[in-house]
């Protein structure tokens, strides 16, 4: 199993075509929620979704292509914010087509296969007595509620208009 | 005995491949497109969410709690997969799920970090409470405490030095042991969050949007808890609940998102770990119990 870790790793062919294919399926699906409920026109959508499976795409590869041990999450984070930039000459025509993705029909999708893969930890769950389910619970609000609050204090305090 | 072990985990200390070897493993090898047993039902609860669309239940005059599509899609998954009567989700469409969701990740980042880069100017002008709310995941720490007085002890240290999720889960292990306790905490912590912790997140979420008059930006920021799919869960209401401010949002959430990602792993390492062992060292000779583990070989509440 260490070989998956251990630094570049050619991916095959196969391996991509299986990434290009999910991402089909993932943006056929997201694209058919978008309709239903934000009513934006499917094949606008789906140009949108082309883009954003691309730079997902990219950053998978560059993850097993070069040398660096860096996440695929920020390879994409990165190509996101440049291809984004004001001035850019991909700007404008990105920003036009990723618009008709709203967010949460991307985060709705997402979720129902979050909602299946868990399952999976169901039986390990009910294994684990109460104690660690109320510490559970606390440490998720504790983080919420402690970069929330951190960051109202310093919004406040340098001057940010609430709007 | 209530721990479990996580098998299929290994991490050499690299803790930033941590989501690719589930992914390589689950979908480079074999063919997981032609599953159409659990692409079809993602369909079809994607449909029926969407069709349901957003409910509001008031509560009081100014207090609505908004029931979002993203709850039914993730909740209807769970339903699925436990329903003894539904045989098309079983273990192997988990599986499948579970690694496609490594991948399906990065369309959501990507469309955060455009946002972000459209937005670029926020940065320069947030940048102080961007960074100094990563450390206001620290706050976790409060809990050991409590986790000391329901008598846990090492294992507190793993449970409540971070929200424990993957890459914390390889910090810990790496640290102390595939067997130490502290290990066995943050495991304790890492599968009842994957279970509950999204839903748990987003009535959260909701509830604070409506009795805590924070700044708008803030709840963005703060989404970023450094988790993909309770990211996920925590910016839909957000989203939702400030109409007008959708893209500085976005940008937010994606720019706390990015950060967590470079700098939250190194604030554990380097800053949670250490203080939460002092304040174990400091705190439990006074709070602590009798150890839970031992108790509980005789008292199963499995």
């Amino acid at each position: 199993m260490a070989d998956f870790i251990d630094g570049t790793e050619n991916v095959t062919v196969h391996g991509i075509f299986n990434w290009i294919r999910l991402l089909i399926i993932f943006s056929v699906i997201t694209v058919i929620g978008n309709y239903i409920g934000y009513k934006h026109p499917i094949g606008e959508a789906f140009i949108g979704m082309g883009i954003l499976s691309l730079i997902t795409l990219a950053g998978v590869w560059l993850e097993r292509e070069l040398p660096f041990n860096i996440s695929s999450i920020l390879y994409i984070s990165i190509i996101g914010i440049v291809i984004a930039l004001p001035g850019m000459p991909t700007s404008k025509f990105v920003l036009y087509y990723v618009s008709k993705i709203e967010l949460l029909s991307i985060v709705t999708v997402f979720l129902a296969y979050v909602g299946i893969g868990m399952g999976k930890s169901w039986d390990e769950f009910k294994a684990l007595g109460w104690k660690a389910v109320i510490i559970t619970i606390l440490v998720i609000a504790s983080t919420y509620y402690g970069s929330a609050i951190v960051a109202h204090i310093i919004l406040v305090l340098t001057g940010v208009p609430a709007a | 005995m209530g721990w479990v072990f996580i098998s299929d985990r290994d991490n050499d200390g690299k803790v930033e491949h941590i989501y690719r070897e589930k992914t390589d493993r689950r979908i480079l090898k074999k063919n997981p497109w032609r599953d159409y047993r659990l692409h079809g039902t993602v369909l079809f609860l994607v449909i029926i969410a969407e069709l349901i669309g957003t409910v509001n239940i008031p509560i009081t005059k100014n207090v609505a709690i908004t029931i979002m599509p993203l709850i039914y899609t993730i909740m209807l998954g769970l339903i699925f997969y436990l329903d003894k009567n539904i045989r098309w989700i079983k273990k192997k469409q988990a599986r499948i799920a579970e690694g496609a969701m490594m991948l399906f990740i990065g369309v959501l980042i990507a469309k955060l970090a455009i946002s972000s880069g459209q937005s670029i100017h926020l940065i320069f002008e947030m940048g102080p409470a961007l960074i100094l709310q990563e450390i206001g995941h620290l706050a976790t720490i409060l809990v050991l405490p409590i986790a000391l007085l329901l008598g846990f002890k090492k294992e507190s240290i793993g449970m409540t030095n971070s929200i424990g999720r993957e890459p914390n889960v390889a910090v810990v292990v790496d640290k102390y042991g595939f067997n130490s306790p502290e290990s066995r905490g943050v495991f304790a912590i890492f599968i009842i969050g994957t279970v509950i912790g999204t839903i748990f997140i987003s009535f959260l979420v909701t509830l604070s949007l409506s009795f805590l008059p924070l700044h708008p930006y803030a709840f963005a920021m703060a989404s970023g808890v450094g988790s993909a799919s309770m990211n996920a869960a925590a910016i839909g209401p957000t989203l939702a609940a400030f109409p007008g401010l959708e893209s500085s949002i976005e940008a937010f959430a994606g720019f706390s998102n990015l950060l967590s990602f470079c700098v939250g792993i190194y604030i554990v390492i380097f800053i949670a770990l250490p203080i939460t062992e002092k304040f174990y060292n400091f705190l439990e000779p006074k709070i602590g119990r009798g150890s839970l583990v031992k108790e509980k070989e005789d008292d199963d509440n499995g």
